[in-house]
């Protein structure tokens, strides 16, 4: 068998779908190419299976029963997740208002943070902090900067201080997870700047370090109390 | 609610709840975030009650709860597509559900196998939304050929067509770097441009 041959039919051969395997058997024991090529295949098979188990949170053991009871109970006044905070004469001035919370936060404690946002960390413990954006219309090709403290990192950007994306909000909640983690003690001031045409709007976060996630736990509990 | 609406209510749970986690986790796999993904599974399922007399009579309710999602999802798709703020440059973000895997004894392999997953949720995302899509329903959720023919109206032929290319493109993605195929590399085989698949459909 070519090898360009074996090559159109890999997916098929590794789904067990062919009947000619022994021959692709015998093909591949002989290639190390189309082995390797195989082997890939296969390991892209098995990384899928893996995602699949990963990438999808479970959702609140709660959550079918709510909305089950929504469907045959509350049609039309159903509690959809997004759509808030509309009526704002100017999506930009007004209509964007950033949200803090870290960590697991949908269903649980969402509340707008009047400044200024703070977030405690412990150092070199990576933390996912989820930047809530709202805004009343859509907004197309915005500018998101993100700028960083020294000592804070977003994960995937090592040694970068600012960081920026083209994107575009929708009417209603915009999430931007950003994975921190903090690689020296002193904290500072992170900045989210949204720009969109002329405008823009800037939120400031205030990142503490502790050194370690006990005292990172005990600074949280007086915090709450 | 009366008596008949509360039948109705129990009828209409006892045939959707085999069905909900397997369709929570489409509604994820088209809009690929919690809030959208919630409101979807929602409305599907203010639409199925709406039709429980059609719904009872299936002999296949899962498959066509899915139809009615995907339908749906198409229909409205400026609200529920992934428009996130983290969409445009989405590759470079790691993902929160990526990032809370569950840890294994072993600090370096779960570094290891985290660092795959995120390899393999940027590939994903460089996908067009058709060859992401049938990968997500076929490879990862498990899906049969004909089950997404009779979800998306799509022909198996066209469905088998559209899944080997996304593969061959996603094995291209990730081969591109050198950790995720532990140098399993291999020289590309001749004539394989002419099967190139396109940077989007």
């Amino acid at each position: 068998m070519p090898c360009q041959q074996l090559n159109d039919v890999i997916d098929d051969y590794i789904d067990g779908l062919r009947s000619d395997a022994l021959a692709i058997d015998r093909h591949i024991a002989g290639c190390n190419d189309c082995r390797q090529r195989v082997e890939r295949a296969r390991s892209l098979q098995a990384a899928l299976a893996e995602y699949a188990r990963t990438s999808v949170p479970t959702p609140d053991p709660a959550f079918f029963t709510r909305a089950l009871r929504a469907a045959v109970q509350d049609r039309g006044r159903r509690q959809h997740t997004r759509g808030w905070l509309k009526g704002f004469s100017s999506a930009l001035a007004a209509g964007l208002v950033i949200w803090l919370v870290a960590g697991d936060w949908i269903g649980t404690h969402e509340q707008p943070v009047a400044a200024p946002l703070q977030v405690t960390m412990a150092l070199e413990s990576p933390r996912t902090i989820n930047l809530v954006f709202s805004s009343a219309t859509d907004l197309s090709d915005a500018t998101l900067t993100v700028s960083l403290p020294p000592g804070i990192e977003i994960r995937g950007f090592q040694g970068q201080r600012e960081i920026s994306w083209m994107t575009s909000l929708r009417e209603g909640r915009n999430v931007l997870p950003l994975s921190l983690i903090a690689t020296s003690p002193q904290g500072g001031e992170l900045l989210a700047t949204l720009q969109h045409d002329d405008d823009n709007k800037t939120f400031r976060l205030q990142v503490t370090v502790t050194q370690t996630t006990s005292e990172l736990a005990k600074h949280q509990m007086e915090y709450r109390t | 609610m009366g008596a008949s609406g509360t039948k109705n209510a129990e009828g209409f749970e006892e045939l959707v709840r085999p069905h909900l986690e397997r369709l929570y986790r489409y509604a994820w796999r088209l809009t690929a975030a919690k809030p959208e993904a919630e409101d979807l599974f929602q409305d599907v399922l203010v639409k199925a009650f709406d039709r429980l007399p059609e719904l009872a009579a299936l002999t296949d309710p899962g498959t066509w709860l899915a139809r009615v999602m995907y339908n749906h999802f198409v229909d409205n798709r400026r609200q529920f597509a992934r428009r996130r703020v983290f969409s445009i440059d989405e590759s470079q973000l790691p993902e929160a559900s990526i990032e809370n895997l569950a840890g294994d004894l072993d600090p370096a392999l779960d570094a290891e196998r985290r660092q795959r997953m995120q390899q393999l949720d940027r590939a994903l995302s460089a996908l067009s939304d058709e060859y992401r899509l049938v990968v997500l329903m076929h490879d990862v959720e498990g899906y049969k050929l004909s089950e997404i023919q009779d979800i998306t109206g799509d022909p198996v032929g066209t469905v088998k067509s559209r899944l080997h290319r996304a593969r061959a493109r996603l094995r291209d993605l990730l081969g591109a770097d050198a950790t995720f195929f532990h140098g399993a590399s291999c020289k590309p085989v001749s004539e394989e441009d002419t099967d190139a698949v396109p940077a989007a459909e």
